[in-house]
């Protein structure tokens, strides 16, 4: 039945997306929602909220009259107060199903708190209905044209990873094999857009690397604003499978965000499988009709294409492999972070 | 103008001065912007720690669980899950804008519900529907929807309502919850010797002595949902004599269970004052007309009291509010133990005030926090040093001290609570 979830829990949503990607800019960060919206995001989407490093991340603590009569004067004043107490670069709001139900106007919204404040107001208008990518991908776009210098030059040793936030790797800690294997490849100064400044000076990327769909659009903007240009890869494939021979003459299926699903196939492919097919819940990286790659909405879909023997192996997060209980091949644990949230 | 980078506190001396019609703003968390560090998660996010709405809705024997909203709310479930026993009883009805829009999603729950109960190994007792924010705005008559549910299945239906938008309202959702998982008991005859605890998802100790109490007063069946080990066990509970309020946010249940099935209720507070724990059970036994004897703990408590007294007077500790107790009142009971309460993270209600009012004599210069006040952003434990501390925001804010978490779900209470609790102290500082 659509829109019925039996064996999966839902993914991270996209204020969780929006959150990550502000995580630790020097913001003051607003989730406009009741409690349980910043609860998720703080205490199951963001591992980096435990490492010790703090973050001005607040709920909006929105009450049913604040809803009802529209009261977003009162959400400004709240933020007016915590600006005084707390040294900020810029305040943003990032928007959960409450706002979207009530059609809260984020544009009057992001004015009234400019008028108020002096400081850069973003509103990102997030809903909780989309999964996580959209809310990383509107947020970087938000940064950028909010913040990026237009006349810096690009340096030839700086590369920009746009996309690396943990939602969409395999764990809590994997910008660390990021930047491990970019010094590697000659890489000196590592944009991750982790830090204000990276939006700011994003025009010093010599080139920059798409590790996840969320981040094309900044991309193909980067490249249309300032020239820098893109190619997507992912990184640390090797951890997942040590021995490519496991996919000789095999029928594969690969289930993960686009960009790392697409990259686990061609290491497939170059290993000798006999099919790959990439499927994935969320962005795709390419527009073009592309055969070997399934998009999937609903759990349904899910069970009716692996929830079978068709497949000789399945890669993809171990928490799918509930949803399969048909399915007698080899299951190769491949953790995407907004799927089971394990770090 | 940037005010100073600094956690906002008042002591003791001055919070009580300003009485309870005056409470400082930066404690009073509708006030202001919600933080939400590791040490306050609970607040914003129950299921993380204990019992939020969704667990808490499955206390029924048999239950499963269907929560009705945006992916955003049941995205925590995951884990939740993965907690033990939970992973076959959730299923998921994820809104999208069209739902909202149209109310689609009302016409396809019972359609949902038949699909679940179709699919699992064994019928379910009752199915629990879990409502979000969204509804809650929408204005859903959800009662209707599950009637409808409930003769497709024929089986309970129940909605169960996640609105954290409510939190400060008259019915906030964890009051709210204790209402829906006991909707489903019928008037029953009344059995003299029968009696319900009511308040907690998780049993009390084992050790508490209120079980030997209420057997010593002619009690020979003590109900808990947490002990019940079926669906009729759970129905039984319309059997007890009277209820037993353990938890304040039992109370509208209670009310419920008085007026639909003529069972009264009795309140019991959690304390950590031996004296009024024994005042407590002599004043209960009053009401019940009948003599109760609890010397024999009283005493051992005392005791108990009097060596940690001798051992670890002067003691520094810290109290949060996420953990079994009212940070308050625990901050009362080891301030007459001889322990140097010198910080106290927690909200203030009126209620509160009871302790405040001696904790003003006892202990003036304790500093109260807000855990969720923003200017929390900016304190430092380890300028405020202390030996122990108790609760896991505490302990999140001092990471050197010794600890103790104090949030097992299995609940202390009275004198046992007392003795596990100093136990527990006594450990943690020998083991500094």
């Amino acid at each position: 039945m659509k829109g019925l979830w039996k064996y999966i829990s839902p993914f991270a949503p996209d204020q969780s997306g929006a959150a990550a990607v502000l995580y630790g800019l020097g913001g003051i960060v607003v989730i406009c929602d009741a409690g349980g919206c910043a609860g998720n995001i703080c205490g199951f989407d963001e591992p980096r909220w435990f490492s010790g490093k703090k973050s001005a991340v607040f709920s909006a603590g929105l009450r049913d009259m604040d809803a009802i009569l529209g009261r977003d004067d009162r959400l400004i004043d709240k933020l007016c107060d915590a600006a005084q107490t707390i040294d900020a670069s810029f305040a943003a709001i990032i928007g959960t199903p409450v706002p979207s139900v009530i059609g809260t106007d984020y544009r009057a919204l992001r004015r009234m708190a400019e008028k108020k404040l002096d400081m850069p107001i973003l509103t990102i208008d997030t809903t909780g209905m989309e999964w996580y990518d959209k809310g990383i991908e509107k947020t970087y776009m938000a940064l950028l044209q909010q913040f990026a210098h237009h006349h810096d030059k690009a340096e030839r040793d700086t590369v920009g990873v746009l996309g690396a936030v943990p939602l969409d790797l395999m764990h809590a800690d994997g910008t660390e094999t990021i930047c491990q294997e970019l010094v590697e490849d000659g890489w000196q100064q590592i944009l991750l857009y982790d830090d204000l400044d990276d939006f700011v000076h994003a025009g010093k990327a010599d080139m920059n690397i798409v590790v996840s769909p969320a981040g094309l659009k900044a991309a193909q903007y980067l490249q249309k604003t300032l020239g820098t240009p893109y190619e997507m890869r992912y990184f640390g494939l090797s951890h997942v499978v040590p021995d490519n021979s496991i996919f000789a003459g095999k029928n594969i299926l690969i289930v993960h965000q686009d960009v790392a699903a697409r990259a686990m196939r061609s290491m497939a492919e170059e290993a000798g499988a006999a099919y790959v097919t990439t499927a994935t819940w969320f962005m795709t990286a390419k527009t073009e009709q592309d055969t070997g790659h399934i998009s999937l909405r609903e759990e349904d879909d899910f069970r009716k294409l692996a929830d079978n023997n068709d497949f000789d192996m399945i890669l993809g997060d171990a928490y799918f492999k509930r949803a399969l209980p048909h399915f007698h091949g080899l299951y190769v644990d491949f953790p995407h972070f907004a799927v089971s949230g394990r770090g | 103008m940037i005010q100073e980078k600094k956690a906002y506190s008042i002591t003791i001396h001055e919070l009580a001065q300003l009485g309870r019609e005056h409470i400082p703003a930066e404690l009073i968390s509708s006030t202001h912007l919600i933080y939400n560090s590791p040490a306050a998660l609970a607040f914003n996010s129950p299921g993380a720690q204990g019992f939020g709405v969704k667990r808490a809705g499955l206390a029924i024997p048999g239950s499963v669980m269907l929560l009705v909203g945006p992916g955003c709310c049941g995205r925590n479930t995951t884990i939740l899950s993965e907690m033990g026993g939970y992973s076959d009883r959730f299923f998921f009805y994820i809104m999208d804008e069209t739902d909202i829009v149209t109310g689609r999603h009302l016409r396809k729950i019972p359609q949902a519900v038949a699909e679940i109960v179709e699919e699992l190994p064994e019928k379910p007792s009752v199915v629990m529907i879990c409502m979000t924010c969204v509804d809650a705005l929408l204005g859903t008559d959800m009662e209707r929807v599950c009637r409808k549910a409930e003769s497709k299945v024929g089986l309970p239906v129940v909605p169960c309502y996640m609105y954290a938008l409510t939190r400060e309202g008259r019915k906030p959702p964890m009051v709210d919850v204790r209402r829906a998982v006991y909707s489903l008991l019928t008037k029953q005859i009344r059995q003299k010797r029968t009696v319900n605890l009511l308040g907690y998802f998780a049993p009390l100790q084992d050790d508490c002595e209120i079980y030997a109490i209420l057997r010593q007063i002619g009690i020979t069946n003590i109900q808990e949902i947490a002990r019940c080990q079926t669906f009729e066990d759970y129905l039984n509970m319309a059997k007890a004599n009277f209820n037993i309020i353990l938890n304040p946010e039992s109370r509208l249940a209670a009310q419920r269970m008085e007026k639909k099935l003529g069972i009264p209720s009795i309140e019991l507070t959690r304390l950590y004052q031996v004296s009024q724990i024994h005042k407590q059970y002599q004043a209960f036994g009053q009401v019940l007309q009948v003599s109760i004897d609890d010397s024999l703990w009283y005493e051992n408590a005392k005791t108990e009291v009097a060596r940690m007294q001798n051992q670890y007077s002067g003691t520094t500790i810290a109290i949060g509010e996420m953990q079994n107790g009212n940070a308050f009142e625990m901050a009362l009971a080891l301030t007459r133990y001889g322990f140097c309460v010198r910080e106290i993270y927690a909200n203030v209600t009126e209620g509160d005030f009871v302790y405040l009012r001696h904790l003003q004599e006892l202990s003036p210069d304790t500093q109260v926090y807000s855990n969720l006040s923003p200017s929390m952003l900016y304190y430092d434990g380890r300028k405020h040093a202390v030996d122990v501390t108790i609760g896991k925001d505490a302990a999140y804010y001092h990471t050197d001290s010794a600890h103790i978490f104090w949030d097992d779900e299995i609940q202390p209470f009275g004198y046992a609570g007392v003795l596990a609790l100093l136990h527990r102290l006594d450990e943690a500082l020998k083991g500094r």
